[in-house]
């Protein structure tokens, strides 16, 4: 009896101070303000959280903390740069995400995510930089940001002051439609009969038809057109296997805010021409011209097809050769792709302007000379970018160059580049190839790889590698697609009026994708008829659309105001 | 010598619960659950408020039911069959046949799962070969949920015999050979002596396994749906997982959490109380 309440008492008094121990560990410690932001000799010092990459070719005894460009920033502004952390992809965003929760912030660091920018912002964590950059920006750094019509530096500012750094984006459209080339040849078929590279719908619906008649890959089950069940995506470089370039052609843009020919905000995904461009894909589902397993593949199911040649079309942005495209040659030397926009009977290529933003820079709250990110900013995307003789002016940064060093150990590893970028880079690359310019001239090392892969290629297309038959087909038929119907005057461009985050569509904006995954399915697989986008269009607006719809609108209503 | 383990117990079991807390909070991890706003029952008034919550938990219950019910049923059936078999060496062997699928992950079994039964796999060239039309098992929101619950009963049934195995062993022969003497046949032996003898535990394990209706099996239905069979096959877990991963809602995912527990709670107390009642075993 005695030892049975001793050991209660035991018990009680270790839970108790368990209990204690726990709730001392859930009290938050206050948030280091330590300015410690000066070295002895009197040098400012930024502590940086840097994105890393697995290869970046520095030089032996170079590390992310000490190159060629943390010098150049200590010579030139006077600041060490020390890591407060590093990392790379899923490892950084953990190394942020900690850093936020334990309220430790760097001085400076990258953000992936609007949302997590949001979150900074709400928590009061990061400095505002309105004034700084007013005051300090250059005028090419300016006008990189005006290339985009504000909506750059919009999506970085919140209620009107700049918040963050944002990296930019550049326009990727239009999604390419990538044709089997050594299909078509051996089929003797004529796709382009115009051969301007546009083809129409029906074009395509023949050519699928043929493919999937003949079996050029020799599979004994050829497939369809496959896609991937998301069908959408909101933005153009970002995904593959959708549908975007058919809605294109009945000038709809799923997923984007656009203003509706009223003045009236709607979005993309509800608008007539997505249901018809789902009555197409229905009638293909119908007629076995998109996969008949569409709706249950899985992405790598459907790479798998391609590789296995069951398919020789595949809808993507001009990069898919680099990353999605490339397996194929790699299973089938003899695999070559042609990259085609699909036009609509004005002959026309309807595309929409894509979310100028991704990443942004952030500086902490007390950091005592928030100026500095502005002068690194100035720096490496304006200084360095525009010099003209690399060698004579940072003779250790164009040797970095030469190396073909990863830009990403540049203390901020995002791009700050004019939104016409993409042209400027394919005239570069083509200008290189071409023997017009020397290729040590080209400015940026991935410019300067992707042309001396491209002149590989064309010198020995059967013999060459999978990287250079990659970025031959990426560069000279995605880009140069891109390239050759701006200057045809080809594209109708759609300016969508909003990309950022509202109160209701962070609550109830991943049940309006799941409401239109689910029924745009139901539509394209005949389990519900075309008329039931009707349907849909009221249960989105009901569910939490017309809320959104209507926060949107009162926010582009305060903005003009000002 | 229960210390350590009322330690281990207390601080991985009992101290996380702090944490349903965020339940009731506009969770911000850089506030921490001592600094984020409480906003009360809001997150399950949204909760009750999506509009294919009745659907989602119409499914939960429906494809957790089948896999109890038919689980029980097939492991009761395969244990008398298989107390049958005399010869010790085909016995073991068919035993280990079967338990085999329980070991194994749904993660390496969903791969198996789906190309036996998507559109050009094993069971549709069978299909075809006798000149059915081909069944598209993993697009068909009327075949989907009979293909969770019967590959989850293929899985686990083996396994679940091992108790009813055990409760046929301690059945005394003596009853079955009077039985015999007094000429029943398999049959009636099987419905009077074999099938009462088990019941107590049959009752036992299906109350016990009442509180996890609200379970359906997140890793199976997780590798094997896809958006066509959400309509039949989204249950709680996935759509709180799909939810809560896209829109980062921490405590949306809490609160979702624990109602389930609330529920499962509520249904081990009233199956306790059954138990003492059909059984009179209890089980605290």
């Amino acid at each position: 009896m005695k030892r049975n309440s001793l050991f209660k008492r035991v018990t009680m008094l270790s839970m108790a101070s368990i209990m204690t121990f726990s709730l001392v560990a859930c009290v938050e410690k206050e948030p280091s303000n330590a300015a410690d932001s000066a070295s002895e000799n009197g040098e400012k010092i930024i502590k940086m959280g840097r994105v890393t990459s697995a290869n970046s070719k520095l030089p032996e005894g170079d590390t992310y903390e000490d190159n060629a460009y943390t010098r150049l920033v200590e010579e030139k502004l006077g600041v060490k740069i020390e890591n407060a952390f590093e990392g790379e992809g899923e490892d950084y965003t953990r190394q942020v995400a900690l850093a936020i929760s334990s309220g430790e912030l760097p001085d400076m660091m990258r953000v992936d995510s609007r949302e997590e920018l949001k979150e900074l912002v709400e928590n009061d964590l990061i400095a505002d930089l309105t004034d700084v950059y007013n005051e300090n920006a250059s005028d090419y750094i300016k006008d990189i940001y005006d290339s985009y019509d504000g909506r750059s530096l919009e999506d970085a500012s919140f209620d009107e002051r700049l918040m963050a750094l944002p990296a930019t984006i550049g326009d990727e459209a239009p999604n390419m439609i990538w044709i089997r080339k050594d299909w078509t040849e051996k089929l003797g078929l004529e796709i382009d009969s115009d051969g301007d590279r546009s083809i129409t719908l029906d074009e395509l619906e023949k050519t699928a038809k043929a493919f999937i008649e003949n079996d050029p890959g020799e599979t004994g089950n050829p497939i369809g057109i496959p896609m991937a069940y998301w069908l959408n995506s909101g933005s153009y470089g970002g995904s593959a296997l959708n549908m975007t370039s058919i809605a294109g052609i009945f000038n709809a843009y799923p997923r984007f805010w656009l203003e509706d020919e009223n003045g009236k905000i709607t979005n993309g995904s509800i608008t007539e021409g997505t249901k018809q461009a789902l009555g197409v894909l229905s009638d293909w589902y119908k007629e076995g011209i998109l996969d008949p397993q569409f709706g249950t593949r899985t992405w790598d199911d459907i790479m798998a097809l391609v590789t296995n040649g069951q398919t020789g079309i595949v809808t993507g942005p001009w990069h898919i050769p680099d990353w999605g495209l490339s397996t194929v040659r790699e299973m089938d030397k003899n695999a070559d792709f042609e990259a085609y926009s699909l036009e609509d009977e004005n002959g026309k290529v309807n595309v929409a302007h894509t979310n100028p933003t991704g990443a942004f820079i952030v500086v902490r709250k007390d950091y005592e000379h928030p100026e500095l990110a502005i002068e690194i900013l100035n720096l490496f995307y304006d200084e360095l970018a525009n010099s003209k003789d690399l060698e004579t002016d940072y003779p250790e940064v164009a040797e970095y160059k030469e190396l073909g060093v990863d830009g990403s150990t540049r203390p901020f590893n995002i791009e700050v580049l004019k939104s016409d970028n993409l042209l400027f880079d394919y005239s570069t690359i083509m200008g290189a190839v071409n023997g017009e310019i020397e290729m040590g001239e080209i400015a940026s090392s991935e410019a300067r790889d992707a042309a001396t892969s491209i002149k590989k290629y064309t010198e020995n297309p059967s013999d060459a590698d999978t990287a250079d038959w990659s970025k031959y087909h990426s560069r000279v038929k995605g880009m140069g697609l891109i390239d050759k119907l701006t200057k045809e005057d080809k594209f109708n461009w759609v300016n969508p009026v909003y990309f950022g985050n509202t109160e209701t569509l962070e609550k109830k904006g991943a049940n309006l994708l799941k409401l239109e995954e689910e029924d745009f399915i139901k539509i394209v697989t005949g389990a519900e008829p075309l008329e039931y986008f009707d349907t849909f269009v009221s249960n989105w607006k009901s569910q939490g659309g017309d809320e959104i719809i209507a926060e949107i609108e009162a926010i582009n209503a305060d903005r003009s105001n000002e | 010598m229960l210390l350590p383990g009322m330690i281990f117990l207390f601080i991985f079991s009992y101290i996380p619960m702090f944490g349903i807390i965020m339940a009731f909070q506009d969770y911000i991890p850089a506030k921490g659950l001592l600094g984020s706003e409480f906003v009360g029952f809001d997150h399950f008034t949204y909760m009750f408020s999506l509009p294919d919550i009745g659907q989602i938990f119409s499914n939960t219950i429906v494809i957790a039911l089948g896999k109890i019910v038919l689980g029980t049923l097939m492991a009761i059936v395969f244990s008398i069959l298989l107390n049958e078999v005399r010869i010790k060496l085909l016995k073991k062997s068919i035993q280990t046949v079967v338990y085999l699928p329980h070991f194994l992950s749904w993660v390496v079994l969903a791969s198996v799962v789906l190309n036996m039964f998507n559109l050009d796999g094993t069971v549709n060239q069978i299909l075809t070969f006798f000149g059915f039309e081909k069944l598209n098992f993993l697009g068909s929101n009327k075949l989907f949920q009979p293909l969770i619950i019967g590959t989850d009963v293929w899985k686990e049934f083996g396994f679940n015999s091992i108790v009813y195995l055990a409760a046929i062993t301690a059945i005394d022969p003596g009853l079955h050979e009077a039985a015999g003497i007094d000429g029943a046949n398999w049959w009636k032996r099987v419905w009077h002596i074999t099938l009462p003898g088990m019941l107590p535990i049959i009752l036992l394990l299906a109350i016990l396994s009442l509180p996890n209706i609200l379970n359906a099996g997140f890793d199976q239905i997780y590798n094997l749906y896809s958006p066509m069979v959400y309509e039949t096959g989204d249950i709680l877990d996935t759509y709180v997982y799909r939810i809560g991963l896209i829109g980062r809602e921490y405590s949306f995912g809490t609160a979702v959490g624990l109602f389930k527990s609330l529920i499962g709670l509520v249904l081990i107390l009233s199956a306790n109380n059954a138990a003492k009642k059909y059984t009179d075993r209890k089980l605290f």
